[in-house]
């Protein structure tokens, strides 16, 4: 389509679509340099300070306003990711194997599977603080909680999967068994790393799906909270500009991790690529 | 080993009935069928990819038929080679000896010397450390044979082994595959949809078409004397005419051709196209008439294309001989023939041999 | 060779692979899926009095929901919010996918315009959704920005604190959702149908109608699905751009399980659960989705 008055007035759409994307991080910058300790988490801006990043990483001095509760919070918040990272993705990858075959039941299965990030986190937790309460079991972040993490991005890891082995050639696995090595050894030592990639994408994606969720450890995370269950305590409290430096913090941390991540990939593209590409030599 | 009676379907469509075939040791034996005839599911049934509806498949008189592909002690080379992407050529070619189930050479500098010798026997010796996005298709199918045969498997199954190599190549791959079998002394089974390559490089070869195999012999006698009309058609080098027997001549569209002796019942005549040879018109020794379509020269010789009172017609004429002569297009020639170099094939579409006449007499 | 099998049928362990493969996740969610959800719906029939509750059961709180006011109203509220965020995100999301789906050729560029529209994200849900209110009040960036162009000369009120405030920040959050996926159908259309539809003389127009949209579908029904499921189990926006306000179902559910109150909170649950796998459903009539993965 190359209409270019319609590609113009689309262009300068996107670009304002982008900027309303941003608005609220850009006011949350902005805010987060407010003065302190009494600079309200309002414009105007007072005077421009970084008081509140001081306070976030507690360098301030004592002031009446309580620092964010999130020491402990977020060193669960990491551990429950980084567990259920790592249970979700081998769950994904053994029941994407499993699809690579037909068999009886596979819509069902699918659907069962997919249901698990269909359903909003509000029912679930209600459902599961229910059975936890019916069965005696206490409420925790890596019991209760922990599993319906993994109910939530288990199906996205699947998917990802999914799509992985859409694309995987079969026939290397049949010469390795062709060769006498094992089903289980030729996962091992031929499809695991070819399919390597796509289990790092799984993984990143349960992890950060993981760290951030919220409505589903509301209701099961117990009386240990993680990270986004504190910063919800706040809500009702006043808040403050340290809650956005906080969020100014954790949003360039993720940057630079998504940044080091996509540097790794390329580089390892890019050498797989300058193996593929090289001398085609003429058979002697 | 002894396939009895493979059958297989997929849904609706069958892709191989009743398929009976006895292999031998050391032996070449390759499989000619053109696409659809269900020559890669056969190479499937045999090496345990896929499982058949019926039928057995045995191994030194043991039935194998629901062992595990890793377990049968096969080789199969792929068509695209199938060579790991993660490794170097040495380790895929070492692959099959180090991880099998049933005695992995553990010992390295074992692996290393078979390895290397492998690698001589193929002739690359030197690439163990390239990747294998780094060599040529050449060099990839032989790593995949060198892959294959390093584990010494009593068969060994080629799924169109020269079908991506360029004709220079295909050549020269033609004499370095039978070099290295025999050499090894391992049965090949050589599957392919290229006539040529399935005359050539066979002692025996099968001809499957449309999931049954129709004839199994040795080239040169599927080549002179194909047992049906549908084997000479896939040979793509016989023209073959329908029509019927009258007054002791065949008749087809007009032209009455001399009969083979006894075969007062054909259906079907097949001319070897460079049986054929193309005279003038009015010259007597004419069998049939048609008109000049086209000419392909093909390096050796020439093949005429003309048309005949039913179809298509083939002459092919070695340039061995003479010079090839020009024609122009709806020029009228006239073709002729040995009438001992003609085959007759019945309304069942079997061939009417000399000795089935003795017998009849 | 050695470990025989003797003909026959596959081992059973082969035969039941693929079974065997699915067991720990098809266990997983029966168990931390399936049963959660079924405690619910049973639990929606049990007996609640002001301080206990008991299993037997009764059709008392079901009762109580569609009699009142309050509650049926919540839920109407909650279709009706459902309703309006998911027609703006798509008018809003669809032009936006259309630029990078279709109007944009580099693959890199495209890339690079979905992950900026994704890095938003990485900010901690909780926090986007309050750095809205800064924008919306009173002095808030928005207002301020207006009057700063001399475009009002008030500010303008209804922007925080009521249910055009919720709209906002639920379609500023949810937008993305549905712009991934329709600029994924629309960039795999290939173009040589485009082009060709253009030889045969057709309109701009009628390429989009006839080729561009029926072709971006299937991601408009992902995208939906995705929007409503999220909407429809919201309630930290709402509570938090609304000041209390606008009470969705996801938020009466909170305030009954903070009071213990089981059974009720049961019965919005179900409800809840209702509402979406109509919708869902009837998302799902428009193209078959199973196909088109």
């Amino acid at each position: 389509m190359n209409q270019p008055a319609l590609r113009i007035v689309l262009a300068v759409y996107v670009a304002l679509f982008i900027a309303f994307l941003y608005g609220p991080f850009v006011v949350m910058g902005i805010i987060s340099f407010q003065q302190g300790p009494e600079g309200g988490p309002q414009f105007p801006i007072i005077e421009w300070s970084t008081f509140w990043y001081q306070h976030v990483l507690g360098f301030a001095p004592p002031t009446r306003v309580a620092p964010l509760p999130i020491g402990q919070a977020l060193t669960r918040s990491l551990t429950l990711a980084f567990a259920t990272m790592v249970v979700a993705t081998v769950l994904g990858t053994l029941t994407a194997q499993a699809f690579r075959r037909n068999f009886k039941g596979s819509g069902f299965v699918f659907y069962l599977v997919v249901l698990g990030m269909m359903v909003p986190g509000v029912l679930l937790g209600l459902g599961m603080s229910l059975v936890a309460n019916q069965l005696g079991i206490q409420r925790t972040w890596w019991g209760t909680a922990f599993v319906l993490h993994v109910v939530y991005t288990f199906p996205f890891a699947f998917l990802v999967m999914l799509a992985i082995f859409n694309r995987f050639d079969a026939r290397v696995e049949e010469a390795a068994w062709a060769l006498g090595v094992t089903p289980t050894r030729t996962f091992r030592k031929v499809t695991f790393p070819i399919i390597f990639p796509g289990v790092l994408s799984a993984m990143l994606f349960a992890f950060t799906l993981s760290y951030d969720e919220f409505p589903r450890t509301l209701f099961t995370g117990g009386a240990d909270v993680t990270m986004p269950i504190a910063i919800y305590g706040t809500f009702s409290v006043e808040i403050h500009p340290n809650l956005f430096a906080f969020g100014v913090l954790t949003t360039l941390f993720s940057f630079a991790l998504l940044t080091i991540y996509g540097l790794l990939m390329t580089a390892s593209v890019r050498r797989a690529q300058s193996r593929a590409t090289g001398i085609q030599e003429d058979i002697e | 080993m002894v396939l009895e009676g493979l059958s297989k379907s997929y849904g609706d469509t069958s892709a191989l009935r009743d398929v009976s075939l006895t292999i031998e040791d050391d032996e070449y034996l390759t499989l000619l069928g053109p696409s659809g005839s269900g020559k890669s599911t056969l190479l499937r049934l045999i090496a345990g990819l896929e499982r058949p509806d019926k039928g057995t498949v045995q191994l030194n008189g043991e039935d194998i038929t629901g062992l595990a592909p890793h377990r049968r002690g096969l080789g199969i080379v792929q068509q695209n080679y199938a060579l790991f992407p993660h490794m170097t050529v040495f380790d895929n070619v070492a692959f099959g000896l180090r991880w099998r189930e049933v005695d992995p050479v553990t010992d390295e500098a074992e692996v290393n010397r078979r390895v290397g010798e492998m690698l001589e026997l193929v002739g690359l010796t030197g690439f163990e450390e390239r990747a294998v996005g780094q060599i040529s298709g050449g060099q990839k199918q032989r790593v995949s044979l060198a892959r294959t045969l390093v584990t010494q498997p009593r068969l060994c199954l080629l799924d169109e082994p020269l079908g991506a190599l360029d004709a220079n190549l295909r050549e020269r791959m033609t004499l370095e595959l039978r070099r290295i079998r025999d050499t090894l002394g391992v049965t090949f089974m050589h599957v392919t949809g290229n006539e040529n390559e399935a005359l050539g490089m066979g002692d025996r070869m099968i001809v499957l078409d449309a999931g049954s195999a129709v004839m199994i012999a040795a080239p040169e006698q599927i080549f002179d004397q194909p047992q049906t009309v549908r084997v000479a058609q896939v040979l793509s080098a016989y023209n073959i005419l329908q029509g019927s027997v009258r007054d002791g001549h065949f008749e087809h569209g007009g032209s009455h051709l001399p009969l083979p002796p006894g075969s007062d019942n054909a259906q079907y005549y097949a001319i070897r196209f460079e049986s054929a040879s193309i005279v003038p018109p009015d010259d007597p020794s004419v069998l049939m008439r048609a008109t000049f379509v086209a000419s392909e020269f093909t390096g050796g010789g020439v093949t005429y294309f003309l048309r005949g009172p039913e179809g298509v017609f083939e002459v092919e004429r070695h340039l061995s001989r003479a010079d090839p002569q020009v024609y122009k297009g709806g020029d009228m020639l006239g073709i002729t023939w040995n009438a001992a170099d003609a085959l007759a094939f019945g309304s069942d579409g079997v061939l009417i041999s000399a000795s089935d006449m003795l017998g009849a007499a | 060779m050695s470990a025989h099998e003797t003909s026959g049928k596959p081992g059973f362990f082969q035969r039941n692979k693929s079974y065997a493969l699915l067991a720990p996740g098809v266990i997983w969610m029966t168990l931390f899926l399936v049963v959660p959800l079924g405690m619910m719906v049973y639990v929606s029939f049990w007996t609640q009095t002001t301080f206990a509750i008991s299993s037997d059961l009764t059709l008392k709180s079901w009762q109580t929901f569609f009699a009142s006011e309050t509650y049926f109203g919540a839920l109407m509220r909650t279709i009706r919010l459902w309703l309006t965020v998911l027609v703006l995100t798509f008018i809003i999301g669809y032009p936006a996918a259309l630029f990078i789906g279709q109007f944009v050729r580099n693959k890199t560029t495209q890339t690079i315009l979905l992950v900026a529209c994704v890095i938003p994200f990485w900010t901690s849900f909780l926090i986007r959704v309050l750095a809205w209110r800064p924008m919306l009040g009173k002095e808030g960036a928005i207002n301020i920005v207006l009057q700063e162009f001399g475009l009002i000369d008030a500010p303008i009120e209804v922007l925080l604190f009521t249910e055009l405030s919720v709209i906002i920040g639920m379609v500023q959050i949810y937008v993305v959702f549905m712009v991934g996926p329709i600029a994924f159908m629309l960039a795999r259309i290939d173009q040589s149908l485009i082009e060709a539809a253009r030889d045969l003389g057709a309109s701009g127009w009628t390429i989009f109608r006839k080729i561009i949209f029926p072709l971006s579908l299937p991601g408009v029904v992902v995208g939906a699905i995705f929007v409503s499921v999220m909407v429809l189990g919201e309630f930290a926006t709402a509570s938090a751009l609304s000041g209390r306000k606008v009470n969705l179902l996801g938020n009466i559910i909170v305030t009954q399980v903070g009071s213990l109150k089981w059974a009720f909170a049961a019965v919005i649950g179900v409800i809840l659960t209702i509402v979406m796998a109509v919708v869902i459903t009837l998302l799902l009539r428009v193209v078959d989705l199973r196909k088109e993965l």
